[in-house]
C-alpha cells in the first residue's frame, strides 16, 4: 500500500509538469506566429495598425517604424445577433492581418482646381492660388466612425464623452442613428462587419485618427502572450 | 377601410380588438428590433489551440519548447532590426507636422507645410495636368544642399502663366528654398520658406516647407541614409 500511494504521489508532479509544459508550448507557438506576422508587416510597403490591448495602444505603423500612438481607453468586442440570436462567426480572426481597411463614412475630399491663363493673355497679373483650409476646418470628424477591413472585421473609434459633450437632443439623434446603422450591420451580408472591435481614444486622439488615416491600411491584434484567458481590458465607457 | 376588409374577404375586428392586436404586433416589432444589431462585451483573450497536434509526452514537449524558444529568440531578433534605428523623420502632412524622432522619442515637433492637393491644369499648348499631393510612404534622405537654387520646374510658369523659358540658366531661382535642402527622391524634398506665416497649412507643392530654425536642427541630425516616413 505504502508503494502504491508512493506510485500515486510520483504520477501527480509529472501530470502537472506535463501541463505545464503543454501551456509553454501553447504560448510559444502564439508568440512565435505574432512576431511572423509582424515581421510580415514590416516587409510590406503598405502602412498598418498594430492594436496591443495588453499596452492599450493603438499605433499606426510603416516598415517597422512607429509612427503615431493612440492610448486606448476602452476596448469591446461586439458581435451581429439578429432577432436575439447570436450570429458568432466561429472563424479565428485575432492574430491574422486584416488588409484594406477604409473608412466609413470616408473623409470628404475637395481639391482646388485651377486652370492656368497662358502667357501674354491677361494684362494683370494673376492672382495667387487660394490657401487652402486646414483639415480642421474643412469638415467635422463623426461621432462615430468605422475602418472597415475585407473579410468581415471592422473597428468602431468611439471618442470618449463625445456624447456626454453634446447635447441631449443630440445625443439622441446620434444614438438612434447608430442603432438603425448596427441593425443594418447586422442583417446585412455575412461578410460584413462580422466582428466588431470597439476601441474607445481620446476625442482628440479619434480626430487625429480619421483625418490622418492612409488609404487601405492593414490591421493586426496582438495577444497578450503572457496573459491567460480572461478580460484585458476595463469595457468601453458607458455615454452619459 | 372596413368596406375594403370586406371586399377581401377579412372578417372586420371590432375596434377593441384591432387595438389589442396592433399593440401587440407594435410591441413584437420593437421587441425584434432591440433583438438585433451587435452585441458587445469586454474584450477578452481568446487561447487558441495549439497547431499541428501536441505531443502528449513530457519529453516532446520539452523538445518542441527548446525549438520554438530558439524560433522565437530569432525572431524577435529580426523583429528588432526592422524598427529605425537613430534619427529618422516621421512626418504628418494632414496636420502639417515634422517629428524627428530618435528611437522611438520624439525630439523636434516642428510646423510645416505639406502638398496643398491643388490641381492645376494648363489652359493652352500641351494641356497638361499637375496635382500637388505631397507621396505617402518610407523614403530616405538621398541627397542635401546647403543654400540649395531652385531649378523651377514647368509648371512654376504655367502657375504665374509666364511662358516657359528656353535658356535652362533662366529657370533658377536663388534663396527661396531657404538655407537647406534634403532630397527624398522624384523631385520632393524637405527645404525652407519664405513664407513662414503660411506653415501650418497645406500650400506646398508637394515638398515639405520647415521654417529656418527647425530647418537647421533637422539638417544637424539628418544625414544622408536617415529614414521619412509620410502619412
Amino acid at each position: 500500500m505504502l508503494v502504491l500511494a508512493c506510485g500515486g504521489c510520483a504520477r501527480r508532479p509529472a501530470a502537472s509538469a506535463t501541463g505545464g509544459a503543454s501551456t509553454e508550448v501553447a504560448r510559444l507557438q502564439r508568440s512565435t506566429v505574432q512576431l511572423e506576422r509582424q515581421l510580415e508587416l514590416a516587409g510590406g510597403k503598405e502602412f498598418y495598425l498594430l492594436l496591443d490591448p495588453a499596452a492599450s495602444e493603438l499605433t499606426l505603423m510603416l516598415r517597422g517604424a512607429g509612427l503615431r500612438h493612440f492610448p486606448v481607453i476602452g476596448l469591446e468586442i461586439g458581435y451581429p445577433r439578429v432577432l436575439w440570436v447570436g450570429r458568432r462567426d466561429p472563424r479565428t480572426w485575432q492574430e491574422m492581418i486584416w488588409s484594406k481597411g477604409e473608412l466609413d463614412p470616408p473623409r470628404p475630399t475637395d481639391r482646388i482646381v485651377i486652370t492656368a491663363e497662358a502667357p501674354g493673355k491677361g494684362e494683370e497679373e494673376p492672382e495667387p492660388p487660394p490657401i487652402p483650409p486646414v483639415a480642421e476646418e474643412l469638415y467635422r470628424v463623426p461621432p462615430r466612425f468605422h475602418i472597415r477591413f475585407s473579410g468581415g472585421l471592422s473597428v468602431e473609434i468611439r471618442p470618449r464623452e463625445t456624447d456626454g459633450n453634446a447635447g441631449r437632443f443630440a445625443r439622441l439623434r446620434a444614438w438612434w442613428g447608430a442603432r438603425w446603422g448596427d441593425v443594418a450591420a447586422a442583417l446585412g451580408s455575412s461578410d460584413h462587419d462580422v466582428v466588431r472591435l470597439r476601441v474607445v481614444l481620446k476625442p482628440k486622439d479619434a480626430e487625429s485618427l480619421y483625418r490622418s488615416l492612409p488609404p487601405s491600411v492593414r490591421l493586426l491584434v496582438l495577444s497578450g502572450a503572457e496573459q491567460g484567458p480572461g478580460p484585458l481590458f476595463p469595457a468601453a465607457p458607458a455615454a452619459r | 377601410m372596413a368596406r375594403l376588409l370586406r371586399r377581401l374577404g377579412v372578417i372586420p375586428l371590432d375596434r377593441r380588438t384591432s387595438l389589442i392586436a396592433g399593440t401587440v404586433a407594435g410591441l413584437l416589432l420593437v421587441a425584434m428590433w432591440a433583438g438585433t444589431g451587435y452585441r458587445y462585451g469586454p474584450y477578452v483573450e481568446a487561447v487558441a489551440a495549439p497547431s499541428g497536434g501536441t505531443p502528449s509526452s513530457e519529453r516532446e514537449l520539452k523538445t518542441l519548447a527548446t525549438r520554438l524558444r530558439a524560433r522565437e529568440r530569432q525572431l524577435v531578433s529580426r523583429h528588432k532590426a526592422t524598427a529605425p534605428r537613430g534619427v529618422f523623420i516621421v512626418i504628418d502632412q494632414t496636420h502639417n507636422r515634422l517629428y524627428l524622432k530618435r528611437d522611438d522619442e520624439i525630439v523636434l515637433e516642428a510646423v510645416c507645410s505639406a502638398g496643398s492637393g491643388m490641381v492645376l491644369n494648363e489652359a493652352s499648348g500641351k494641356k497638361r495636368q499637375w496635382v500637388f499631393d505631397t507621396p505617402r510612404g518610407s523614403f530616405e534622405v538621398l541627397s542635401r544642399a546647403e543654400n540649395p537654387v531652385w531649378r523651377k520646374p514647368d509648371w512654376a510658369f504655367v502657375e504665374e502663366s509666364q511662358p516657359i523659358p528656353k535658356n535652362p540658366a533662366d529657370r533658377l531661382d536663388y534663396g527661396s528654398l531657404g538655407e537647406y535642402a534634403l532630397y527624398f527622391g522624384n523631385g520632393y524634398m524637405i527645404h525652407g520658406t519664405l513664407y513662414e506665416r503660411l506653415l501650418g497649412r497645406a500650400v506646398s507643392h508637394g515638398c515639405i516647407r520647415v521654417g529656418r530654425d527647425d530647418l537647421r536642427k533637422v539638417w544637424a541630425a539628418a544625414k544622408p541614409g536617415t529614414h521619412i516616413y509620410i502619412y
